[in-house]
């Protein structure tokens, strides 16, 4: 009893001068951090000694504290130099690490302070990814969504949908959200053509979907002519912008209808051509650099 | 408390009859020497790697023979039977706990010394060689007393492993002696990322049962002070005293558990 | 005042794992031994024997009772200084030599400095180890560890010595010397307790004894009071018997073996007294060599009680079996 109690005095003696010490000299944890021994992911893969599994954990849960902890730092200061080299041991030791590929992907793309803004290494990990399970539909799907997202080029991203919707299992919404890219980029005709595809699917909501789309980038297409005829019509001295003017000036048969049958609108300002919100296409799909 | 002695010249006698230490004092010496051959290769940070590489050797070779021959205190004896002669003898079961831990001490008091001044004799001949131009790049001098905080606390945090050791073995079979030491020791080391715990994760609960372990556990990477000393970097004389302190406090809380353990077991 | 004092020891064990049973090694052991007695404590392998005398050297700790020696309970280290233990089977350090080892233990038994060398040399002579005491114990035969042993168990001229079973691994050599330094010590007046199995020894050198059997005791007494019981018969050699006389003899003999030309051991039941038959013999012109009266051995009693012993066991369905010790 009384040796019970003299053991936990002595450790609690024991932690009080730990902590009293730790007060007067605190150690830098920081400095000794960023130290990887090992870069090589080939070395790492014969240090492992067969727990391979194991040590990809390990240099994963390291890749999310690195990511963390350089998020964490005051003014942004992180500059995430370890993240790629961590992903790629990670990914190395096991090749099927399906979410150090996804996340990985994502930290990497991330701009500062948020991350290392690095979209080149997400798409190289997603790469890796694919050439261990080609037929993944997943990564060719997150490597489109970095080019839309981070990069900014949505052909791109419809080009990686489309490969993506192509792979089996592949989920049948992948198809329409290329098409949408397509859009955003500004390329009609080829999301048209998507469209039509999708006009043969044997899934109604699908061919909805589809004839939707195609309505809409027909209203598109009509806004654009519009505002070019409004441009090159003027502005009719010191009134506001209206379809009636246009019609009165004949360059309009009539009030333009958008496929849906609803009137455009015409802003009274700007001259500038736009979908009622109260037409049944509304909203229409935006596309880069417009907004 | 003659006894204690007694037994603890015992162990010592042990350890230097059974040829373990000398093969691994041996090994380290020629591990330094190899350093040396080493430290040819790369433009003038050979002293660095010298001291990084022996004060490793040192720490690594102690650890073995830390854990192995502090398993073997009590419970070799006990697998072998050799303890009923021994305990029937008028002596206490703490004086003979004491004796033992006393005797391990001493041992790794003299494995520790002769590698300390094997890797000084090393170091010396090196400062004797070097030329001068490239001696005054060094950040810190060759023969460097500095060197001793290292292996003060080294020797400081082998004493708390070999009670640890000595804690485990009073109640479980030598390999799993062994296999709790290390695994205590790999912990102990791995210590201050439970500190920081709060820094990366939100649960309070978790953060609580961290901060915890971290005060349990035994904090041997604070005795680490290698890159401090190898880079000439200070390292005050208070941080030595609390360190070796609270290792001294921690030791004798182990001792205490051990002797408490050890005194109520029945010896089939 | 008894040299040694048992007052129900017990000991019990928890066997098995996830519902422990409780095992009794030892059942309530009660036992006074004076002062200069030879002791023995007899039993098969398994009845507790070993037990009582770890418990008495504070190895293991009782379940419940209490037991001193020359007056202070066991576990008082002092005591331990006028004492001497053998264990069963013994085993030291392989890298000392025997006179390490016996110099190592005379440390720890406060023997003085300047007896120290003096003592352990004597010992080892006494055992019978001349050169060897140089060599690690590592070396050693079964027998030369026993002899370290007992060497040991005397180092501090103790008052009384336990020795479990200190005839283990000897040859019939290294027994009769045992024997006789057992004798040796009761002459200088120490008592000694010791444990076996084997019968023979306790019939030659003990004065009262012991039985245990399935952790109880089952007898205790002089060995004369135990042993003696029925005279189941006498064994007569005659000489220079003739057939004829022989064959006139035989029914009243329960057996007749020829010894040599002449000679013959017969063997009488206890309803044929010697003086019924004697005449008969001197009267065929025969010789008496020898008459003498056959006992029941301490070996028939052993196992009659054994098994009296098992009897009793089964019908109370205490212990677990004879698993342990």
């Amino acid at each position: 009893m009384i040796q019970g109690i003299a053991a936990g005095l002595c450790l609690v003696l024991a932690v009080s001068l730990q902590m009293m010490r730790d007060r007067v000299w605190p150690r830098e944890t920081a400095a000794v951090e960023q130290l990887l021994y090992v870069r090589s992911p080939e070395a790492m893969k014969r240090l492992a000694l067969g727990f391979d599994a194991l040590a990809a954990d390990v240099y994963w849960i390291r890749a999310i504290q690195h990511y963390g902890g350089e998020r964490l730092k005051a003014g942004g200061a992180g500059k995430y130099e370890l993240l790629h080299p961590l992903l790629d041991i990670t990914t190395s030791l096991d090749p099927y690490f399906n979410i150090a590929y996804r996340f990985g992907a994502i930290f990497l793309s991330e701009k500062p302070p948020g991350g290392p803004g690095r979209p080149d290494q997400a798409v190289a990990l997603l790469r890796k990814g694919i050439a261990a399970q080609p037929g993944n539909w997943q990564y060719y799907h997150d490597i489109a969504f970095v080019h839309y997202w981070s990069i900014g080029d949505a052909v791109a991203a419809a080009d990686w949908f489309r490969r993506a919707a192509a792979q089996p299992g592949s989920p049948n919404w992948l198809l329409p959200v290329a098409a949408a890219m397509l859009t955003r980029g500004n390329d009609r005709a080829s999301a048209r053509f998507l469209w039509q595809q999708m006009l043969q699917s044997d899934q109604e909501w699908l061919r909805k979907n589809a004839e939707r789309s195609l309505a809409q980038l027909d209203a598109l297409d009509r806004i654009d002519g519009l505002n070019q005829l409004i441009t090159a019509m003027g502005k009719p001295g010191g009134q506001p912008y209206s379809w009636e003017a246009l019609v009165r000036a004949g360059r309009l048969r009539r009030i333009p209808l958008d496929p849906s049958g609803t009137p455009f609108e015409i802003d009274p300002v700007t001259g500038r051509a736009r979908l009622s919100t109260a037409s049944r296409l509304f909203p229409l799909p935006l596309s880069m650099g417009r907004e | 408390m003659r006894a204690v002695r007694y037994i603890a010249i015992n162990v010592f006698r042990e350890s230097v009859r059974d040829r373990v230490p000398y093969n691994l004092v041996l090994f380290a010496m020629l591990l330094i020497g190899a350093s040396y051959l080493l430290g040819q290769l790369t433009a003038g940070q050979d002293v660095k790697i010298i001291k990084d590489l022996g004060l490793a050797a040192i720490s690594v070779f102690g650890l073995f023979i830390a854990i192995f021959i502090g398993i073997g205190l009590v419970s070799k004896e006990v697998e072998r039977r050799s303890i009923y002669a021994l305990l029937a003898k008028p002596i206490s079961r703490p004086q003979f706990i004491a004796g033992k831990y006393a005797g391990l001490t001493l041992t790794l008091l003299v494995n520790v010394a002769v590698m300390t001044a094997a890797l000084y004799a090393v170091l010396a001949y090196m400062t004797w060689v070097t030329p001068a131009h490239i001696k005054a790049g060094w950040e810190a001098p060759g023969v460097d007393p500095v060197l001793l905080k290292a292996t003060l606390l080294i020797f400081v945090e082998l004493m708390i492993v070999t009670a640890v050791a000595l804690f485990f073995s009073t109640f479980s079979s030598p390999i799993l002696s062994a296999a709790l030491t290390f695994a205590l020791y790999v912990a102990g080391q791995f210590n201050t990322d439970l500190k920081n715990f709060d820094q990366v994760v939100e649960s309070k609960a978790a953060v609580w049962l961290a901060r915890g372990l971290y005060h349990l556990l035994p904090d041997l990477s604070a005795f680490d002070v290698k890159l401090q000393v190898v880079h000439g970097l200070p390292v005050p004389a208070g941080y030595l005293a609390a360190t070796a302190g609270y290792g001294a406090l921690y030791i004798a809380a182990l001792l205490i558990a051990a002797t408490l353990i050890f005194s109520r077991r029945d010896f089939k | 005042m008894p040299a040694i004092h048992i007052e129900e020891l017990t000991k019990e064990y928890a066997v098995g794992f996830w519902r422990p049973r409780p095992y009794r090694a030892l059942d309530r052991l009660t036992l006074a031994i004076d002062s200069g007695e030879v002791f023995g404590f007899l039993g098969p392998n398994g009845a507790g024997k070993t037990t009582t005398l770890k418990l008495l050297m504070q190895l293991i700790f009782p379940t419940s009772g209490r037991a001193e020696i020359l007056g202070r309970p066991i576990g008082d280290v002092a005591t331990r200084r006028r004492i001497g233990y053998l264990p069963e089977n013994p085993s030291f350090y392989d890298y000392l030599t025997a006179e390490e080892l016996l110099t190592y233990f005379a440390q720890l038994l406060d023997v003085p400095a300047r007896d120290r060398k003096r003592r352990v040399s004597d010992l080892l002579d006494t055992v019978g180890l001349g050169r060897e005491r140089r060599f690690q114990l590592r070396k050693f035969s079964k027998g030369m560890i026993q002899r370290v042993g007992i060497a040991q168990a005397l180092l501090n001229e103790p008052e009384v010595i336990f020795l479990d079973e200190p005839m283990s691994g000897l040859d019939p050599l290294g027994r009769r010397d045992v024997r006789a330094l057992i004798l040796d010590l009761r002459d200088q007046g120490r008592t000694v307790f010791f444990s076996s199995h084997i019968l023979a020894d306790a019939e030659a050198l003990c004065s009262r004894v012991a039985v245990v059997a399935a952790g109880r005791l089952v007898a205790t007494g002089r060995l004369n009071e135990l042993a003696e019981f029925r005279i189941r018969g006498w064994e007569l050699v005659v000489a220079n018997l003739s057939p004829a006389a022989l064959e006139s003899l035989r029914p009243a003999a329960t057996r007749a073996i020829e010894i040599g030309s002449g000679r013959y051991t017969i063997e009488l039941p206890l309803s044929e007294t010697p003086e019924q038959v004697l005449p008969a013999i001197a009267a065929a012109g025969a010789s008496v060599v020898s008459l003498n009266p056959l006992r029941e051995t301490l070996e028939d009693f052993f196992v009659q009680r054994i098994a009296e012993a098992g009897a009793r066991t089964r019908g109370d369905a205490v212990a677990g079996g004879h698993a342990g010790r």
